[in-house]
This record gives structure tokens, sequence and C-alpha cells, in this order.
């Protein structure tokens, strides 16, 4: 092989194939830590939520006829409502919750195991009627869910706790305190009680009331301002008042969610009109929720595809110049005998000299940008095996580019070597 | 002269089109990227408000369960808000010139029936000095003033938006607007109001957003009932009262407080107020962790409240990266074009040109690529800009939040001539080194 040869003859222009050397490096670290940001981002936006997305509408309904005002009003409205969506052809399952997935928010509160000293562990909560896990498409898995009697007393007894100052004790939290069935997710379960069964187990709040856990949904993630996607509780009970209004999830057969959406609105304004309603997709609120990250994956993919493009734009410039340089002495080694291929195989052999310096530079160039990044944009570490991709694409890219300008030095014919240039 | 090297230049590029058009390309490439990212990033960062930095103060209190962290990062976060009975209690300070509490709300709106139905509105509710105090514009009418705030009189001041919609644009000074079951009268009709964020809220979404449309008095939070719908976090056993009689003594912080403050004497002033106020408190029992009160100006809330989103600041430092990348190749490209016209040059050398001469002819070759290259990564970066500014919009944000403001253009012609110099210098150094004679021999 030629190396010697090789190695001396780039010895002599040394800020050229030093500038290859230095693009190439940074290409590999710029790459590589692209990727490794891609694959993050991918891997959290890929988690699946547990639900039947898919299938899911979201319905809005915002009063604003006085009539409303009235408790009795809204409760038989909310009651007509889940009716009428119910009777939508291709309706599988309706509820009436403040339970909104993919919003990115919500309400949380901080419990623990009841009677435990350690610390207060902060989770989601939401309320369900007896439809909500249906229409969520994530049953209960262990134990129960909610009963229609069970959400109506629940009802009951939070219309007449909030009518009703609770009475004190010493520490400022009410005397008699209240007993709640709840169902939670099974991370929660998990992180409260450990492995085993959490039913009949109980969580408290810091007024001192109980959440007696009566059942499990096992999948849940729903996307929240803190790290508690996967921490839940539902309590029983319907949801709606004038100011906030209702909400319902709707949940389809497979193929109607089109037809449900186009016709929920009319049905709704038809059963009372004093009122907005805005119905959604599970989907759309989804992809809303993911367009910033989405769109910062299509940059970086974007940005791997042109610095590759401009790498080879300059390995091809590199190789070129070199080959127009060396028209002559091409041309005498053809004369003296070298075949076609030894002119190619000297060309390929010399990028990859540089390509290989250059890459055995861009590795720790890659490793240090990787750490600038944890560092500063709390990224994760770059996982190894996109170093060793990174190296195998750019020697691929390298000899690719490298291939059709070696081509033509290849083509030199020896006669060249007799002329005057 | 000038002419005559720009001149040699555009035959140059002329000579080899396909590498001509890649050189270009690649600069094009880089400056756009980078371009559009700091102009990115650039829209989170700027101050919306210059005017008022020296005196606007964002006011924090820690109130917060002595047990445990605020969540956030650290164990010194403090409440990015403040509680109902805190904003009241130092409200009764006289050394800010001006103060408001706020926050925002959603109420009904009843329109004209012959307008449109009615339809809900995100409402923002402060005191009176909130208008001089953000600089809001008005084309009608005036803010309202502190007798307002004191008797509760119903009085609104509308955004033009929505004066367009409810009153088709004419001046509705005087006229009513109804909010779920009350009248209030019109006092004032903002101009185009159109800070880059707003700064007097980044609790929720960074700030970006649109203004509000109405704004009442602070005075019709007991009344109406009003509860917010921003963040609202709080701590501790719920309260003996119910509704909004409970909102008003727990510990839920869900108030923007801002002062302002005529000087530095005054901030130490009320720094002092602050902490002395927390100490007496803490003789109620309350304000249990160590003093940790903050009175911000504009850029350390900006800082606090992470305006600037990372992915801002990964994708600006990945596209300055990109053109570095550029720029290198530039170089390589030049090196081998400039030395391939060796013999050229040794002509013009034995001709009497001086190495000077040779060098600034080849600089400016470099910048008409780079100046080039400039103007076609501008051209891109405004269309990468204007694909930013849809994706925003759908998000809710405020149309037009990312720009090709003056300093961003400028940054971008900066960029193209630095990469064009600093990718040609040395290829120009190198070539007015070659010796006239060499070449001569040859040809």
């Amino acid at each position: 092989m030629e190396f010697g040869p090789i190695l001396r003859a780039m010895t002599r222009s040394k800020v050229r194939y030093g500038l290859i050397v230095l693009e190439i490096a940074l290409t590999l670290a710029v790459v590589t830590n692209c990727v490794s940001l891609i694959r993050d981002a991918q891997k959290e936006l890929g988690r699946e939520s547990g639900f039947d997305d898919a299938n899911i509408l979201t319905v809005r309904s915002q009063p604003f006829d006085p009539a409303f005002q009235e408790k009795g009003y809204l409760a038989n409205s909310v009651r007509r409502d889940l009716d009428v969506l119910g009777r939508l052809p291709g309706v599988k399952a309706v509820s009436n919750t403040r339970f909104l997935p993919w919003q990115g928010g919500g309400s949380s509160t901080e419990t623990r195991p009841a009677g435990s000293k350690g610390p207060w562990l902060r989770n989601q909560i939401y309320n369900a009627d007896e439809g909500t896990f249906a229409a969520l498409g994530s049953p209960v898995v262990e134990g129960r869910g909610f009963t229609r009697a069970e959400v109506e007393s629940e009802d009951a007894r939070l219309a007449t706790l909030s009518a009703t100052a609770r009475a004190r004790g010493e520490d400022g939290t009410p005397k008699d305190k209240i007993t709640q069935d709840v169902v939670i997710s099974r991370a929660f379960a998990r992180l409260a009680f450990g492995e085993g069964s959490p039913l009949g187990k109980r969580l408290e709040d810091s007024d001192g009331d109980q959440y007696q856990v009566v059942g499990v949904i096992d999948r849940f993630y729903n996307p929240y301002g803190w790290p508690i996607h996967e921490y839940a509780l539902f309590y029983p009970s319907s949801s709606a008042s004038y100011a906030g209004g209702s909400a319902y999830l709707v949940r389809t057969e497979a193929g109607a969610l089109g037809g449900v959406r186009a016709a929920a609105e009319k049905a709704l304004l038809d059963a009372n009109g004093g009122r907005n309603v805005r119905v959604r997709t599970l989907l759309e609120i989804k992809d809303g929720f993911q367009a910033t990250q989405k769109l910062v994956l299509g940059v970086l993919t974007g940005v791997i595809v042109l610095l590759l493009f401009v790498t080879s734009l300059g390995i091809i410039g590199l190789t070129s110049f070199s080959v127009a340089e060396r028209t002559r002495q091409i041309g005498t080694r053809r004369a003296l005998g070298a075949q076609r291929g030894d002119i190619l195989r000297y060309f390929l052999l010399e990028n990859w000299i540089v390509t290989s310096l250059g890459l055995s530079l861009g590795v720790f160039l890659a490793v240090a940008l990787n750490a600038a990044l944890v560092n500063q944009v709390r990224a994760h570490r770059m996982d190894g095996s996109y170093l060793a991709g990174g190296v195998l694409l750019l020697w691929a890219a390298g000899l690719l580019a490298t291939w059709f300008p070696a081509l033509k030095g290849a083509g030199v014919a020896p006669a060249i070597a007799t002329r005057n240039v | 002269m000038l002419l005559h090297n720009l001149r040699i230049a555009w035959k140059s590029m002329q000579r080899n089109r396909t590498l001509s058009f890649l050189i270009v390309l690649g600069i094009a490439l880089g400056i756009a990227l980078s371009t559009t990212f700091a102009a990115a990033r650039h829209a989170f960062a700027r101050n919306p408000l210059p005017s008022k930095t020296k005196v606007l103060r964002y006011v924090r209190l820690d109130s917060w369960d002595p047990q445990k962290a605020y969540p956030g990062d650290g164990a010194n976060t403090v409440p990015t808000q403040v509680t109902y009975r805190d904003m009241t209690e130092i409200m009764k300070s006289k050394i800010p010139a001006r103060q408001t509490g706020t926050f925002k709300t959603m109420l009904y709106v009843f329109p004209d029936p012959k307008v449109s139905r009615p339809f809900k509105e995100t409402i923002r509710v402060s005191h009176a000095d909130f208008f001089p105090m953000f600089a809001a514009p008005f084309r009608y009418g005036a803010a309202w003033d502190a007798r307002a705030d004191a008797s509760g009189e119903p009085v609104a001041v509308i955004s033009k938006e929505m004066n367009e919609k409810l009153f088709g644009g004419a001046d509705s000074v005087g006229k009513t607007v109804r909010l779920e079951d009350r009248d209030f009268r019109v006092v004032g009709v903002l101009d185009d109001w159109t800070p880059s964020l707003k700064i007097y809220d980044l609790t929720q979404n960074r700030g970006v957003g649109a203004p509000e449309n109405i704004f009442i008095s602070f005075a019709w939070f007991r009344p109406m009932n009003l509860r917010t719908f921003g963040n609202s976090d709080g701590w501790g056993p719920s309260p003996a009262q119910r509704g909004i009689e409970g909102v008003m003594v727990s510990e839920q912080t869900w108030i923007q407080m801002w002062v302002e403050l005529a000087d530095a004497d005054a901030v130490a002033a009320y720094r002092s107020f602050l902490d002395a106020y927390a100490l007496e408190q803490r003789r109620h029992g309350r304000f249990l962790r160590p003093l940790n009160n903050r009175v911000s100006s504009i850029p350390e809330l900006m800082d606090d409240f992470r305006v600037v989103p990372r992915e801002a600041n990964t994708l600006l430092v990945v596209s300055l990266l990109f053109l570095a990348i550029c720029s290198l190749n530039l170089v390589g490209l030049l090196l081998g074009k400039f030395l391939a016209r060796a013999p050229e040059v040794g002509v013009r050398r034995a001709l009497g040109a001086s190495r000077l001469d040779i060098f600034v002819q080849h600089i400016i070759e470099c910048e008409v690529i780079g100046i080039v290259g400039g103007l076609l990564g501008l051209a891109l970066s405004a269309a990468g800009i204007a694909f930013l500014n849809a994706v925003m919009k759908t998000q809710g944000g405020r149309p037009g939040f990312f720009q090709l403001d003056a300093p961003m253009v400028g940054l971008s012609v900066l960029l193209a001539l630095a990469a064009g110099f600093v990718a040609g210098a040395y290829p120009a150094w190198r070539t007015c080194q070659l010796p006239p004679a060499l070449h001569l021999k040859v040809s």
C-alpha cells in the first residue's frame, strides 16, 4: 500500500488537509449529538398514554344562559348531554370528567400513605364518573371502578361539605376526617405502596382526609408541568359548574370518530342552546401539545442532512483539487504502468486517511460537546452506539464523495505526461 | 479599483458556476440557519419594555411551607406569585410610586345580540396603576383611576380588537360592555399593544401570547367571585372558610404583584419593608422559612422564569456550529480554487501587482461570495421565520412573534461578512505569497 507516499504528500499541504480533518471532526460531533437529542425527544414523544387516543373526542360545554347557575338545572343538563352523546351512532362510552388527557396540566395535590411520616408525594387528581375509564380506554384492571349511585351520593356529600365550614381542631385541620374511595394508576400505587396489591390501602392529605384505594388502572401517562406524568388519583364525582362549564370524553368505535365529531356540537346545541360547545379530537390536542418538540426534531434532522451535504461538498472539492493539481503526476504514473484501479485506490486511500484522522478527533469533540449540552440544556448522555454509527456513516459519505473526482483522476490519459500543461 | 476587483470576482465566480453555486449555497445555509435561530432566541430574550427596566420590579414573597420546597428546582425557589392577603398588606406601603396586583380570569361577554353570540373571554384584573406601569397606549379615553379601585366602579378598558368586535372600531368611551350579569362602562380603548412578551404575567407559556382584550378593576374580585384562570399553587390545610372567603385567607399564591420604584434607594427601602413585613408575619406563625423575598427587575425575572426555552439555546448552538463547519468548508474550497489560479497570479505579480493588490483582490472575491451567500441566507431565514410564526400561530401564540428585525438583519450581514473574511483570509494570504517567477517558467 502507498501509506508512506500519501502521508508525505499530505504533509506538504498540511493546512488544506487539516481543514478537512477539522471539518469532519466537527461534523461528527454535531451529527452524533443531534442524533442523540433526536432519539431522546422521540422517546419522550413516543410514550403511550395508555388511553385509546385515536378514538377519543373531548367536548367542552360552556354555558352563558344564567339558568345553568342553578345546580339542579346544570346537573340535569349534564345528564342529558351524556345521554345525547351516548346515543350518537358509533359512540362506545361517554364520561363527564375534568380530566382531559394531553392538555399538559390539570389538578394536582400531595398525598402519602396514611399514617406514614414519609415525604408528601405529588399526584394528579381528577374526578371520574361511572364511564370515565371506559371512555379513556384504560379499564380498571384490579378492584373496581365507580357506579352511578356512588357518583351521585358523592356529589351530594361534596355539596354538603362545601356548603358548611368544617370544624377545626387544634392543628387547624378539620376535626372530622373524610374517607374517600379512589382509583389510582399502577405507577402511583407502586410509588406509594411498593409492589403487591394496593387495594384497601389508604393515602392521606395535609387535611388528614383519607383516600381508600378501591381500584387500579394499568397504564397512565399525562404530560404535566411537574414530573408526575404517571401518578394519578381519581375520585367519584361529576364535574360541572356555571363558571367552568362541563367537559366530556367520548370514545368512539374505530372509524366513527369523524361522524361523531361532526354531529356532536349540533346535537348538544339542539339539546340546549344557552351555551357554546367545542369539540376536538384527542389527537389534535396531542399534536398541538407536541408541535414544538416535533418542530425541533424536524430542524435537527434537517441540520444533519445539510451537514452531511456540506461536508461531502468539502471532500469533493478537496479531491477535485488534488486531482487537478496532480494531473501530470498521474499521467506519469500511468505512463510508467499504473492501472486505473491503482490511481483510484490512491485517492480513496488518501481520503480514507483524512476522514479517519477527522473522525478520531471528532470522537473527542463529540464527547466534549455532549458534556456541554448535558450541562447547559440537561440533555441526556450520548449513547456510544451513536458515535459508532456516525463514524461508519462519515466513512461511507467520505468514500462516496471521493469516488467521482477520483474516477476523473483515474481517467487521466498516460499521454498527458508528455504534454505541457 | 474596487469596481475592477468586483468585476474580477464576478468573472471568477462565473468561471466554474457549479462550484461557485455550491460555495455560495454552503455559506447561505449556514447564515440562514444561524440567523433564523438567533432571531428565534432573540424573540424570547429581548426586553419587552426597555423604557421601564429601571423602575419596574416584580415582587415575590416566600410564604411557602417551611417543611417542603416550592415545586421547582432548588430549596431556595420562591413562589412565583403572592397570596391575596399578602398583596393587600404590602400594598399599604407608600414606598412604590405605583403598584398593582394582577391576575387573569375568564368571563362571559354578552354583546348586543345583533353583533354576536355571547362568548367567553380572558379578562385581566388589575389595579389602576397597571396601565401607566406597563406603558399601555390608549387610542380613546384613559385608564380608570385609583378612586375607581377604591369605590369599585364598574369600569373597563378594552383592546383595539375588542373595540372593533363590539363597537365597530368607533370611539366607545362611555358605552357599556356586559360581563356576566353586570354592565361595565368603557373608560378607555387601547391602541395596538404588542410587547414582545406579556411581561406582566410570565407564569404561563413564558408570557408568549397577546395581551388580554378586557381589563377590569381588582375591586371586582370579591363582588363577582372572580377566580384565577392562571396558575395557582398553595400548601397547608384548606381554609375553614369556603369559596372566595377561603381564597382570601389561604396560602394559595395566584397574584402577580408589581411595583414601580423610583431609584436604588427606593428599591432598598422596599426590600427592607418586605423583610420587616415577613418578620412581623412570622410572629403570627407564617413565613417560617428563612427570609427570601424578591424584588426583581425585568431581566432578572426573565432569567428566573426561564423565558428563553432550552430548545432555542440548543438550536442556536447547533446552528452556529453549522455555520462554523460551512466556513471551514469554504476555506478548503477557496484554497483549492485560488491556488489553482497560481499561474495567473504569477503573471499579474510579474507585471507589477503588489502582494497587497493580490490579497485585496482575493479578499474582495471572498466577500462577494459572503455577501451573495448572506443575501440568499437572509431570504432563506425570512422563510424560516415565516414558518416558525405559522407553527406559533397554530400553538395559540401571538402572530408575528418571531421577527427578522433590524438587529437580526444586521447580525446576519455581519455573520456573512465575517464568514467571507474568515474563510478567505488564509487562502488569499497563501495566494499572495506565491512567488511570481515559478509559474511563469512552466507556461
